[in-house]
């Protein structure tokens, strides 16, 4: 498998947050942190881990939390953002307001 | 115990007064906000990347910090004290925990 690259990663970021209607994080020293850390995910587990969240060790395991997560859909409705605050909702970056950290709801089922 | 025995990287400050340990993923834009707040208001704290050790080590170590304060482990996860955790990087939350005005 070819390793990706961050630019590769960027793509993967805008095609989702194009899709879902939602916006990629303006805060670019921050996004390329985050970009940085799904590129070296894909290139560690062959797949886009979430950046803030540690692996169970497969890619069964960590279904839930591979980019965009199950929990971003409701996260971003009830925060503005994701977990990892890579995507955010329109609403929320027009505030420019900063994310904050909020609960991993991978715990709350 | 599996806390002790694991190596962190030790990160020296000025600011001394608190025991400060963070546990920390290297992929994570808050772990890496989280460190460099302390950075930025000089603390002396040490620190490990949980995921570039084997994942038994870090699935005990995650274990550990469960046990000792009965809280679901997520990242970063700090350590104040030995008696106290921040979970997630709330800018507010640690600086009232670490006494930064």
């Amino acid at each position: 498998m070819n390793p990706k690259t961050r630019e590769d990663t960027a793509k993967f970021a805008e095609m989702v947050a194009n899709k879902q209607g939602w916006v990629v994080n303006p805060d670019t020293n921050f996004t390329t942190m985050l970009l940085d850390g799904l590129t070296t995910n894909w290139n560690r587990y062959g797949y886009y881990l979430c950046p803030c969240r540690d692996s169970d060790g497969s890619r069964e395991a960590d279904a839930a939390i591979i980019c965009p997560c199950k929990y971003s859909f409701g996260d971003i409705e009830r925060y503005g953002h994701c977990y990892c605050a890579l995507y955010l909702s329109k609403t929320f970056a027009q505030s420019g307001k900063s994310p904050e950290a909020i609960p991993d709801r991978r715990y709350e089922e | 115990m599996i806390l002790e025995s694991v190596q962190y990287t030790e990160v020296p400050g000025q600011r001394d007064n608190h025991a400060i340990t963070v546990y920390a993923l290297s992929t994570c834009g808050f772990c890496k906000r989280a460190l460099a707040f302390l950075n930025d208001h000089n603390f002396a704290y040490r620190y490990i990347y949980v995921d570039q050790i084997p994942l038994e080590t870090k699935n005990e170590i995650k274990e550990a910090l469960k046990n000792k304060f009965k809280v679901n482990i997520a990242f970063p996860f700090a350590v104040i004290d030995d008696t106290k955790y921040l979970v997630g990087f709330i800018e507010a939350d640690w600086k009232k925990e670490l006494g930064v005005n």
